[in-house]
């Protein structure tokens, strides 16, 4: 007996724990987050944030860690620059990406890997929060202490091989995106975390070069 | 006329094999007494470490660059991965000496022979264990053979330091492929180089202290 009422308050406190964790929302509130979201994400003409890049395989005694600047401008200008451990800045602009890995230069055209064209789409999406398309993904939002959390799995099948799952964490005061986990397997994920985040503010056209 | 081109025949052939073969790499080399009959790599032998690299590859006149991870995940085995800088996967591989297993790799990776010429240089940078079957004296380096299937690994391992500078690894004739490494420690190689000479392919790694 004692066991029994052991065991059914273990799991009333486990549901308990996993609830206040992360709770679906009700299609109500839903509807609410999707609209501040979006509403949001159309008056973001320009991003400038610090970021930590967390890759996670569970065979690894800790996560791979690498952190830079993230710069962005309506409608695609996507500057990523990796400072620590080394340095490597990747643009994205006009279907071009151009990479800068230490000094050394390259060049390429988006549009010459499909995959890349709709990884490209999908970060861009994912820094501005404009990634709500229904056509393309399945979404189920949920809430937790601090974030509201939109779940998006890719209905595209070769998308889909290599992201299984992207989870884009907002801020509940400004409704913008705190992080990123893009989730390839059920044992490997990348967590990008923004931080001092300054929207709106000017960023000239001559910071997306390599 | 005929009679004397028919002889010239085989030499030449004989010719165009010794210059196509390059050279041997141990052929002005002296041979030494075999000091100990095994010998231990030691930079990627801990289980315990993440060994985690930045790594360019040229191959054929195209660059690539990404994140290389590798960690020892029983006595014989490497999990292998090689991630872009934004951490999507391009391939997952588990090596040992006579085994690879596939758990991914990107559809534009996805060729048997890239694979496999992968394969070989993965197995070739993890290796910890060799029998020695002969050794050289190079001057300022020991040098032991050990023997790879057909082909042969020779081993170049510092009289100063005894740290491990480059596996040569070769058939018969010619080399195929150096691994070049750089190590303050003697522990893990901060600095690690494979060139390939048969086909145009070179791989650098630098390994970085994750944060």
């Amino acid at each position: 007996m004692k066991i029994k009422t052991f065991l059914f308050a273990f799991f009333t406190l486990l549901t308990f724990a996993i609830q206040a964790q992360e709770q679906k929302m009700t299609d109500s509130e839903t509807a609410a987050f999707r609209q501040s979201v979006n509403a949001v994400s159309k008056k973001i003409q320009s991003l400038a944030t610090d970021f930590t890049q967390f890759k996670h395989m569970d065979f690894l005694a800790k996560d791979i860690e690498t952190s830079g600047k993230m710069f962005f401008k309506e409608p695609d200008k996507l500057l990523w620059q990796y400072k620590k451990p080394y340095n490597y800045t990747i643009v994205f602009k006009n279907g071009k990406i151009l990479i800068n890995d230490e000094g050394k230069k390259s060049a390429m055209d988006v549009g010459s890997s499909k995959i890349f064209a709709k990884l490209n789409k999908l970060i861009v999406g994912s820094v501005s929060g404009n990634l709500f398309d229904d056509k393309e993904f399945t979404i189920a939002c949920f809430k937790s202490k601090d974030f509201n959390v939109a779940k998006l799995i890719p209905k595209d099948a070769t998308l889909k091989k290599y992201i299984k799952q992207i989870e884009l964490s907002f801020d509940k005061q400004d409704h913008t995106v705190a992080q990123v986990r893009l989730v390839e397997s059920a044992e490997d994920y990348t967590k990008i975390v923004f931080k001092n985040k300054v929207q709106n503010a000017k960023v000239d056209d001559s910071v997306f070069t390599n | 006329m005929r009679k004397s081109t028919i002889p010239f025949l085989p030499i030449s052939l004989f010719v165009l094999v010794l210059v196509s073969c390059g050279s041997n790499p141990v052929k002005d080399l002296t041979p030494a007494a075999i000091e100990n009959l095994a010998y231990k790599a030691p930079y990627f032998s801990d289980p315990k470490t993440d060994y985690v690299y930045k790594t360019n590859i040229s191959v054929y006149g195209n660059e690539m660059s990404g994140i290389f991870v590798a960690k020892r995940i029983n006595e014989n085995t490497h999990r292998v991965v090689f991630t872009t800088e934004f951490g999507n996967k391009l391939l997952d591989f588990e090596i040992s000496e006579n085994d690879f297993k596939i758990h991914s790799i990107v559809e534009e990776l996805d060729r048997k022979m890239l694979i496999n010429t992968l394969v070989e240089d993965f197995r070739l940078l993890l290796r910890e264990n060799y029998q020695i079957a002969q050794q050289f004296d190079s001057g300022d380096s020991k040098v032991l053979q050990a023997k790879d299937g057909n082909d042969f690994n020779y081993l170049f391992v510092s009289k100063t330091d005894g740290k491990l500078t480059q596996i040569r690894h070769t058939t018969k004739r010619k080399e195929k492929i150096s691994l070049t490494f750089q190590s303050e420690n003697n522990i893990f190689a901060e600095h690690i180089t494979i060139q390939h000479y048969n086909i145009q392919l070179k791989i650098a790694f630098n390994y970085f202290k994750n944060q």
